[in-house]
């Protein structure tokens, strides 16, 4: 069920419907939809940009779906730009590349597989510097 | 001709919803042939009766040709009504519903065969000498000979899988010296793709306008055309915005281009509802291709000339739709029909799935709602990210894109991410509301995606304060935690075709 409240948005004061969906909470103002996820909330900005950061070296599915293609296996050296694993959800393939020049250190993913979404596929090997 | 009493549906979502409406307006019983997790939709909930067919994968469920017949057989139905997409136009379906003594509600088999097959359509085009796009679909598929024709067409030019569609195994050449790679690459696509290394070369037409006539034969084979659409606003070649009529086309243009219309679908004895879709670019206009169905954007047409075409074809099928002769049909007004995607615009359309929350399509003159699912339902990866479609008919062009700029801006859709965001960047730009966008819009204008106006670190400080003020109500609904994902995805995407 959703919710009824108000919001200040530049010094005007708005209605605002929400509801919680799934551990987000959605809400619509000044006729736009916006989705936060609710454990993010409580956690402090730098914590959040934290858990945030991109890491190149972890592959993770961007949705939840099907493996179609692993184009690498386990000490395969790839280039950036390499295609790595294709995926499809909804009708539509993903192809999930390399941003990194390294070798491949664990392929954590098998064809056909259905992938929830953050599932880390594959993981690459980090240079130290 | 046999009456049909009870009606299979061989689809779902909104358009099984569509046919649902239809029937029960004809006084018809309806059976939904249903993959497992489609139980919670609305076509589940309104149809008579109700078939499982099998699991939630496409080609074990809704691609699954006897899965469908034997479950229509089971359920006691007389007709199949295909819908789009999925097996609807595949003729072995059309065929082997009409030996298992089901009515198939839409074109014979034969028809589909000679319109719908690429190579089949284009040679029969050609033997009348109707407009085709410039280009070579024949058998010889010799790599130097192909090279030749790419010479004599003239670059740009594009190769396509002859079995293919929906941009898979098609290459555009702009070079001959890439030719030889860019034609083997496709017929390798090809193969794997669709079994068949067969391929076709077609001049590109970088400038084109998607404009499409709703054809229509009735039960005694009179074929007339109904009309217009255009739907050149796509994005990998997948529509997002059509309208009818098109805002491109004179009079003469619209005479010609119907007469050719109706040409192409008599010599394909066709009856029932199909499309002729064209290209149009620089006055000239090319046959592209036949969609023997019922077609995603159908409502349009029905806005502005005031007809149902679903319950036309269910008559048809009966033998009992005929046109009045010397009837005289005007499209009035303009009519707009937009496709909500569940896909996160501001993240390059990656789709979004899960629980739908508060699902709102407020109601208002001529605003009109084709959807297939409701507050509770879930929105799965396994099919079309299509969850919805929002039409509207106002007296001109300009008042219909104002209309569903507001309509829009009314609808709601809480627990997944749509495109609405985006429909509304698209209807508000310049070339779209001049009525001059080509097939190349979305590319040259909106090839990033949206940018969010607003800062995360805002959003967020608005969703601790409704959180905080909402809390201990009851507004929770339930369902699976989801991880966050970073917004510099790495991912390439590419549509497959509906």
């Amino acid at each position: 069920m959703k919710n009824e409240t108000t919001l200040l948005v530049d010094g005007q004061e708005k209605r605002v419907i929400a509801e919680i969906v799934d551990k987000k909470i959605w809400f619509k103002v000044d006729e736009q939809i916006f989705a936060y996820d609710i454990v993010e909330l409580s956690q402090s900005s730098h914590a959040k940009s934290k858990g945030q950061e991109k890491s190149p070296d972890k592959i993770k599915a961007p949705m939840p779906g099907k493996i179609t293609k692993i184009f690498v296996k386990e000490g395969q050296t790839v280039k950036k730009g390499d295609a790595m694993i294709v995926m499809e959800a909804m009708k539509m393939e993903y192809t999930l590349k390399s941003d990194l020049d390294t070798t491949v250190e664990k392929v954590n993913a098998q064809i056909n597989d259905q992938v929830t979404l953050g599932s880390l596929l594959v993981q690459l090997k980090v240079e130290a510097k | 001709m046999r009456s049909i009493r009870r009606v299979a549906i061989a689809n779902r979502g909104e358009v099984a919803v569509r046919i649902i409406r239809a029937c029960e307006e004809l006084g018809l019983e309806t059976v939904l042939l249903h993959s497992d997790v489609d139980i919670n939709s609305r076509a589940y909930r309104m149809a008579t009766k109700k078939i499982c067919i099998g699991p939630a994968p496409t080609a074990q469920s809704y691609l699954n040709i006897e899965a469908n017949i034997n479950g229509a057989l089971a359920a006691g139905a007389d007709a199949i009504h295909p819908g789009f997409g999925f097996l609807s136009e595949n003729a072995d379906f059309a065929e082997q519903c009409e030996k298992a003594g089901l009515l198939f509600i839409g074109p014979s088999s034969e028809a589909i065969r000679k319109l719908g097959d690429k190579v089949s359509f284009k040679n029969l085009a050609q033997k009348a000498g109707l407009p085709l796009i410039p280009g070579y679909q024949g058998e010889n598929q010799e790599i130097d000979f192909l090279l030749k024709e790419v010479e004599r067409i003239g670059l740009p030019v594009i190769v396509k899988a002859a079995a293919g569609g929906g941009g898979r195994g098609m290459k555009l050449i702009n070079s001959l010296a890439e030719a030889k790679d860019l034609i083997e690459s496709a017929q390798r696509e090809a193969l794997s793709a669709f079994g068949s290394a067969q391929v076709f070369l077609e001049k590109y037409l970088g400038r084109a306008k998607h404009i499409e006539f709703q054809i229509f034969g009735d039960s005694t084979g009179h074929v007339v055309h109904l009309f217009d659409r255009e739907c050149s606003v796509q994005r990998r070649h997948q529509k997002i915005i059509e309208e009818a009529t098109s805002p491109s086309l004179t009079d003469d243009l619209r005479r010609k281009m119907g007469e050719t219309a109706c040409a192409i679908a008599s010599l394909g004895k066709y009856k029932n509802a199909g499309t002729v879709e064209f290209l149009l670019q620089d006055g000239e206009f090319y046959l592209l291709e036949v969609n023997t169905r019922l077609q995603v954007e159908h409502p349009v047409t029905e806005e502005v000339l005031g007809v149902d075409l679903v319950k036309m074809q269910i008559l048809t099928a009966q033998g009992k739709f005929v046109f009045a002769p010397n009837e005289i049909r005007i499209p009035k007004g303009h009519s707009i029909e937009c496709r909500v995607y569940a896909e996160n615009p501001y993240m390059n359309g990656v789709p979004s799935t899960g629980l739908l929350g508060t699902v709102q399509w407020p109601e208002g003159p001529r605003r009109r709602y084709e959807y297939g699912f409701e507050s509770g339902d879930t929105i799965t990866s396994y099919y079309d990210p299509m969850i919805a479609k929002v039409i509207v008919w106002d007296e001109s062009r300009p008042r219909a894109i104002q209309k569903m700029i507001r309509t829009l801006k009314d609808s709601t859709v809480f627990g997944v991410h749509t495109n609405i965001p985006y429909l509304i960047e698209i209807l508000s730009h310049e070339e779209f509301q001049s009525g001059k966008m080509t097939t190349r819009f979305i590319e040259t204008y909106f090839a990033e995606g949206l940018k969010s106006k607003i800062e995360d670190s805002l959003v967020k400080k608005w969703a601790q304060e409704v959180h905080k003020k909402t809390k201990g109500s009851s507004s929770a609904v339930g369902g699976n935690g989801s991880a966050p994902v970073s917004s510099n995805s790495p991912w390439m995407t590419h549509w497959r075709g509906v």
